[in-house]
């Protein structure tokens, strides 16, 4: 019995003896456990967080800047080129556009220089050739406008060269740096969205949860308690910030998705036709100006129009505006008409409908359709990302925090059976 | 979107620039423009190279005054309402669009409006195309106009392609440069730009002279590239470059006529009873006063006189 007893007390001292080892070595596995979880997650969270704020604060900007400066140049264009149509007289409205348009230009391009950040050297000197060329290509519309005061056919020759100098150098310019700023954009989205990180945090924090859990039914077995406190609140944070991080990536990429599908998406969609339509818009100035018949500037009338299209795979079926096509289709008519219109000597009968008649009308009327389009798009854009960015606020340091306060309380709920064997 | 602008460099790209000129033009063979030592050489080579014909003296002859004779092409124009004339826009004094009242003017297009009035009783019954110089022999083939009045040039080599009217106007070419240029003829321009229209004949001069032909649309273009210092100078006939040195004031003509240049209303070769009416219509001008009256009020005093009309046989 004594004997018995004997090995029993022993197998106890062993025990007992273990257990403190045991403990020790569970409280530095812990430690780490915590102390990665924490890196991981706040690593996530930072990454998310600062992928979202890019979407917000840099990409989107940037290339709605370089979009409206391709807007603007282009509707500078076309202005001109209607001002200069209506003859040594331009109406007062055109040149207050002209000029309005001309601004915006130079605002935006100076904006987007300030905006963008080292490692875009492409879209650097892309803005640096736009800043260059705007004092140029206005200094050549002044001169072909003295020039046309006079009464000279110089003039027309000074505006030819503007035109060219702006769709020969300035718009690609400015279409290279929205090209480059959509493809940042949508990398920063795809990061901000994007899951591999993200999973192995989750995994991260599964494995400690269920370890902690496991010590906790070690430690009830051993020590012959129910529940010990720190544990618990270790658990406790480990629920609360796993489900934190997990709800803050659903709700950031469901707001960032739908910024994406029912915000910029479709506003690039409706920018591209805008900006094609503004492009046909010169044409039709400019074959009237140079008054030789279905020529280049007609023919690129002609190929802007097929690109806006009406079938499948063309800028105005990827807008989806039945209304919009309608307004296309109802400009084309115009045109058609402006154009037998002058190839049938009406030359002044065409002017008058490009200046303020059919043409005029139906141009202005897509024009307004696509730049509310653009904007109203442009706001889903903006309010959805804000809000996907607002869903990472304060992820980094809750993540920090949660894993400091697992270390703390994992550490004083074992620190204190580790006193009892003393 | 507009034609492409040639910024050659070199000697080599000169030449390169030359043949392609030459071709275009068609007023050449390659071969002439590429080995002409001098501007008189390529200038007896550009009349050379095409069959060997007078340019002066090879139009129809016409019978008495113009008469719309039923069934003549005269007739076709009658019938359709106006008549359909390729003209330069942008060609102080000869063909150019005025700002000021949206009116295609000059000297070129009052021979236009002679000719309708002669068809229609009426000036005004003309649908103007301005056209480019490199539109001007296409244009007239394809019958897309029934006249060219385009500072043409009558050649040889044209001559093959469509029919001209008798001369109406003697050119010749020569330079215009900026006031403080120090050239003083094209032979001191080796080796620099010099600007002329795609599809004139002045480029292969311009190329025979070993400086550098920069080809543009149209002859303001060409102003445009002096007074931004783009090209050192811009060779054509004197007609066009007195019209180039009107909008700006601070250019000169220097140097002097390199080659004769008897300008034509060019005309399909299909239609000869219209070239024979126009032959008509312009032998009342040079006897009526009319073509001294476009003369003094487009190119000024002294008025010469008229070119006398030369046909073939």
């Amino acid at each position: 019995m004594s004997a018995t007893a004997a090995l029993a007390r022993e197998a106890i001292r062993g025990g007992e003896r273990r257990t403190p080892d045991a403990l020790r070595g569970l409280l530095v596995v812990l430690v780490v456990l915590s102390l990665a979880w924490g890196a991981v997650a706040a690593l996530t969270a930072e990454q998310h967080a600062s992928a979202a704020a890019d979407v917000v604060a840099v990409s989107e900007p940037l290339s709605l800047d370089a979009e409206q400066i391709y807007q603007s140049l282009s509707a500078a264009e076309a202005t001109a080129a209607n001002a200069f149509l209506a003859g040594g007289l331009d109406p007062a409205a055109a040149r207050q556009r002209y000029q309005a348009d001309l601004s915006a230009a130079a605002m935006r391009i100076e904006a987007a220089s300030a905006m963008v950040g080292t490692g875009a050297a492409r879209t650097e000197a892309d803005l640096t050739r736009l800043s260059a060329d705007l004092p140029r290509y206005a200094g050549e519309v002044e001169t072909a406008r003295a020039d046309n005061r006079l009464g000279l056919p110089l003039g027309a020759a000074y505006l030819r060269e503007a035109s060219e100098l702006l769709s020969g150098q300035m718009l690609p310019a400015a279409s290279d740096i929205y090209a480059n700023e959509e493809a940042q954009l949508t990398s920063a989205s795809a990061q901000a969205t994007g899951l591999p990180l993200m999973v192995i945090a989750i995994l991260i924090g599964l494995a400690i949860g269920y370890v902690l859990l496991r010590t906790s039914r070690w430690l009830a077995r051993h020590t012959h308690r129910m529940l010990n406190p720190g544990l618990v609140v270790a658990l406790a944070a480990v629920v609360v910030s796993l489900v934190w991080l997990v709800s803050a990536f659903v709700f950031g990429r469901g707001d960032l998705l739908h910024a994406q599908r029912y915000g910029s998406g479709p506003a690039q969609a409706f920018a591209r036709a805008d900006v094609a339509a503004l492009q046909a818009h010169a044409d039709e100035s400019l074959t009237l100006i140079d008054n030789t018949g279905d020529d280049n500037y007609q023919g690129d009338f002609a190929h802007q129009q097929q690109l806006l299209g009406s079938g499948t795979g063309t800028l105005l079926s990827a807008v989806a505006v039945p209304a919009v096509a309608a307004d296309a289709q109802a400009w084309f008519k115009a045109h058609a008409a402006l154009r037998a219109q002058d190839n049938g000597g009406d030359h002044q009968g065409a002017v008058n409908s490009a200046l303020s008649g059919e043409s005029a009308t139906r141009f202005a009327a897509l024009s307004s359709a696509l730049g509310s389009g653009i904007t109203a798009h442009q706001a889903v854009f903006a309010s959805s990302a804000r809000s996907g960015r607002d869903a990472f606020t304060g992820l980094e340091i809750g993540m920090i925090v949660a894993s400091l306060a697992m270390v703390a309380s994992c550490v004083w709920g074992l620190t204190r059976r580790l006193a009892e064997y003393r | 979107m507009n034609a492409p602008r040639w910024r050659p460099h070199g000697a080599r790209m000169a030449v390169a620039l030359a043949v392609a000129a030459a071709t275009a033009a068609g007023a050449v063979t390659a071969d002439a423009v590429a080995s002409a030592p001098s501007t008189a050489a390529a200038s007896a080579a550009r009349h050379t190279a095409a069959p060997s014909c007078n340019p002066k003296a090879s139009s129809i002859r016409p019978s008495g005054a113009p008469q719309v004779t039923s069934g003549s092409y005269m007739a076709t124009i009658k019938a359709r309402g106006y008549l359909i004339a390729g003209v330069d826009q942008s060609t102080y004094h000869f063909g150019f669009l005025n700002p000021l009242n949206k009116q295609i003017e000059g000297f070129d297009i009052d021979m236009i409006h002679a000719i309708a009035k002669a068809i229609f009783g009426d000036p005004a019954k003309v649908q103007f195309k301005a056209i480019s110089d490199n539109d001007r022999i296409r244009d007239v083939q394809k019958g897309s106009v029934d006249v060219v009045a385009h500072t043409m040039t009558i050649t040889c080599a044209r001559l093959q392609q469509v029919d001209f009217s008798s001369v109406y106007f003697d050119a010749g070419q020569r330079v215009l440069v900026q006031q403080n240029s120090t050239a003083a003829s094209l032979a001191s321009l080796r080796g620099r730009k010099v600007c002329a229209t795609k599809g004139s004949d002045s480029l292969a001069v311009i190329a025979a002279a070993m400086a550098i032909p920069v080809s543009v649309q149209y002859w303001t273009d060409c102003l445009v590239r002096l007074q931004q210092d783009e090209v050192a100078a811009i060779s054509t006939d004197d007609s066009i470059l007195d019209g180039l040195a009107a909008q700006d004031p601070f250019t000169k003509l220097i140097g002097p006529r390199l080659t004769d240049e008897p300008y034509g209303l060019a005309i399909s070769k299909q239609h000869p009873d219209f070239v024979a009416f126009v032959n008509a219509v312009l032998q009342q001008l040079r006897t009526d006063g009319r073509w001294t009256a476009s003369y003094a009020r487009w190119i000024g005093n002294p008025v010469p006189a008229p070119p006398p009309a030369q046909y073939a046989s």
